[in-house]
């Protein structure tokens, strides 16, 4: 990537900051909303004092806690570079479903009690890009904001949003950030796509950041990113992933991420001996998997002599493949 | 972050002229852009009943709705599955890439790989209600296909397997600033040197969930939508989708493709006061609209329309007749909100407005402020009257979202 990769954010389970990616998660078994069944769920512990904090902000006061997740990764992040300008930092986020809490409470609303009777405070919560307007208020960032939506492999997507700002110079620096929450109705519905069926993805929360710069340069850098490797069905991911892994590195180790019915996939495309095993296999908060992944790589980067570059798949469950080569080596500033 | 760029790889050069070579909509006012063009220019607007979806019990039971043409080559099964948005979206599609020269004779794109830069704010949120229903009432049959095709991944899915082509897909979700932020990020992508061509736009449907929210939040007009009308009591919700082929000048020049405008700025803001109001001084849409002319290297008065974003809603009208007045003065400059027309089409609108301004720049004719009785002071001379022409060489479109998004493009001739 043509910018230093400055610093990171995560709220994850296992709680707050870099070093929660390499305990062992709390896993408990949640029912579904239909009340049909339970599953395994790991989850961010939505009572920790720094969220808290973060609710009685003004702005705050009415939010859920993807608004709390996202904000305090995005705080840690820029805790790790306090000499950057906040003017010029711009902020991609990518959201897998969003403000789901809200959108669900805000639907329920509207159907028990009549249309027109539904809260007005809950409704504007809803909205995807709700949870970025808070943090760049509270924060006093003030470059380019996008949010982005899609399936895990759209990670890769809001990184190149990040590049494309960073090669235009429309901000010096650049938080790609992701975030989601957790409801009850996303086990129904991720057991009617047959994501669950096996018990190998164990839906998850949380929220992960990192901070790009193109004024500073940093030992590891995005040297390679793979996008839009499309697939139309589960029998054309095979494809997908050979074509999206063909444009990396072929030889060099490969973080096991894969969730649900990709873990075929891996097995089948990846060998056994380039995989880089997991704290918690089968953990899956989509998009903020992607960016708890993409951390963790260039965690094994900065400790281990041994390895100079990693590969970090994300399986879209949906739709697409890609994957970000993290290396380390120095990095080349745009000119 | 480079080699992402397949087949080969593209460099960055000093100058790379965005080029718009293909556009298509549907909007309340008709399918296809001559249609919906002829009907906004003699005034009329698609407010009517709403039908497509429930909205009993709402205070405004009145919005605008689109006529879905035909949709050829899918079985009846197929068909049923695919949400309103999808339904929406696919004609404008198709009318983008035919102008554009990039379907093949048998109606699929013919590049294979395509990149999309697309706008939403409810994806195909009536398959999202249609879930939460069946898990409240205890329905497991269908669930399969409804979260099949409620997020928008789904629908970039349907976009792709339609026309046949693969790429990188950016889904922005920048509320009712998106449209415009879709075409922004494209001409960025192309500028950047990361694509030579890439399919955006924006599109949404009418949904009973978004329909309700503006409803209990008594944004909606219970009688007419009168953007920058001093009486004005809200907005009219649209729905529709309207896409653009950006394509790099050189590249559009070597395949012979006809260029209909040039994207010559872009600018986007945000604006930290609030989540739903914008600054009452318009200063967040300011530095857009500032930013966008920087870009495009012009002085406001070379900028000869500006399609306002125009809600209707009190709050929204007064922000920016502030800002177009700082920006503007009383310059010759021509403004209008064509949501007095088609409705807001929220994820869409920006998209559909850039296809109007392109419509302007070509015909010289100007999009009329409809419903209008006692105009705002800053702007009352601005405002476009019915049947009114002008030599257009620039024009401004823009968009403000919940949020804080703001969001400002300009489109050339050259």
């Amino acid at each position: 990537m043509i910018a230093g990769l400055l610093s990171y954010g995560v709220v994850c389970p296992g709680g707050l900051g870099v070093d929660a990616l390499e305990k062992k998660w709390p896993v408990v078994e949640c029912s579904s909303a239909s009340g049909h069944r339970t599953y395994p769920v790991s989850l961010t512990d939505t009572s920790l004092q720094e969220f808290t904090e973060w609710s009685r902000a003004p702005r705050m006061r009415r939010s859920s806690h993807i608004s709390y997740f996202l904000i305090e990764a995005a705080r840690q992040a820029l805790a790790g570079a306090p000499h950057i300008d906040l003017s010029r930092t711009g902020v991609v986020v990518s959201f897998f479903l969003g403000c789901i809490d809200y959108s669900v409470r805000f639907y329920r609303q509207m159907n028990k009690d009549g249309r027109r009777f539904a809260s007005p405070i809950l409704f504007p919560e809803t909205v995807f890009n709700s949870p970025i307007s808070h943090a760049v208020s509270i924060l006093g960032l003030g470059g380019p904001v996008y949010s982005q939506i899609g399936d895990k492999a759209s990670w890769a997507s809001a990184l190149r949003t990040a590049e494309c700002w960073l090669r235009n110079k429309t901000a010096d620096n650049v938080l790609v950030i992701s975030a989601e929450e957790f409801d009850p109705h996303e086990l129904d519905a991720f057991e009617a796509a047959g994501w669950l069926k096996r018990g190998n993805l164990i839906p998850s929360s949380g929220a992960g950041a990192l901070l790009f710069s193109r004024m500073h340069s940093s030992s590891i850098q995005i040297s390679n990113l793979s996008d839009g490797n499309v697939f139309f069905s589960r029998k054309d991911g095979t494809a997908a992933v050979r074509r999206g892994l063909s444009s990396l590195a072929s030889d060099c180790p490969v973080l096991a991420c894969a969730t649900s019915w990709t873990m075929e996939l891996q097995r089948e495309v990846i060998p056994s001996h380039r995989l880089l095993a997991q704290p918690n296999p089968c953990v899956e908060a989509f998009t903020v998997s992607a960016a708890w992944d993409t951390i963790r790589a260039v965690r094994l980067l900065e400790r281990d002599g041994e390895l100079s570059e990693i590969i970090v798949p994300f399986w879209g469950l949906a739709q697409q493949f890609s994957a970000a080569q993290i290396s380390r080596r120095p990095a080349r500033l745009t000119p | 972050m480079i080699g992402d760029q397949s087949p080969g790889q593209i460099e960055p050069t000093a100058e790379r002229r965005v080029v718009v070579t293909g556009y298509g909509c549907l909007t309340p006012l008709g399918a296809g852009a001559p249609a919906s063009w002829s009907a906004l220019i003699s005034g009329q607007t698609a407010r009517c009943p709403v039908s497509v979806i429930p909205v009993q019990g709402c205070r405004v039971t009145e919005g605008a709705q689109a006529q879905i043409p035909p949709l050829v080559g899918f079985s009846r099964r197929r068909l049923s599955r695919l949400s309103r948005a999808v339904r929406l979206m696919l004609p404008a599609v198709h009318e983008a890439l035919a102008m554009a020269q990039l379907l093949d004779a048998d109606g699929f794109c013919s590049q294979p790989y395509l990149e999309t830069a697309i706008s939403t704010t409810a994806c195909g949120m009536e398959m999202g209600e249609h879930f939460l229903q069946s898990v409240w009432n205890n329905e497991s049959r269908g669930r399969l296909a409804l979260v099949a095709h409620y997020q928008a991944q789904q629908q970039i899915l349907e976009l792709q397997r339609r026309f046949r082509f693969c790429g990188p897909s950016m889904v922005v979700a920048n509320a009712c600033a998106g449209g415009a932020n879709a075409i922004g990020h494209a001409a960025d992508l192309i500028r950047a040197g990361m694509a030579d061509v890439v399919l955006c736009g924006g599109y949404d449907a009418l949904c009973e969930l978004v329909f309700s929210g503006f409803d209990c939040l008594q944004a909606l007009s219970p009688t007419a939508c009168r953007p920058f009308d001093r009486g004005r009591d809200g907005l009219m919700l649209g729905e529709g989708a309207g896409f653009l082929v950006l394509e790099e000048a050189e590249h559009a020049l070597r395949r012979g493709a006809r260029h209909h405008a040039v994207i010559s700025g872009y600018g986007h803001s945000t604006d930290t006061g609030h989540l739903t109001q914008p600054d009452q001084g318009g200063v967040p849409l300011e530095k857009a609209m500032r930013q966008a002319l920087a870009m495009a290297n012009m002085e406001a008065a070379n900028v000869g329309y500006v399609n306002a974003h125009g809600t209707a809603t009190p709050f929204n009208d007064q922000a920016e007749a502030k800002a177009f007045h700082r920006v503007f003065g009383c310059e010759s400059t021509r403004l209008s909100s064509t949501k007095a027309a088609t409705g807001h089409t929220l994820g869409a609108a920006g998209a559909i407005e850039a296809v109007f301004c392109i419509l302007a720049l070509a015909s010289g004719e100007l999009p009329p402020q409809i419903n209008l009785r006692d105009p705002e002071h800053l702007v009352e001379n601005a405002l476009v009257k019915l049947g009114e022409v002008a030599q257009l060489e620039s024009v401004m479109s823009v968009n403000l979202g919940f949020g804080g998004s703001n969001a400002a493009l300009i489109l050339s001739k050259q």
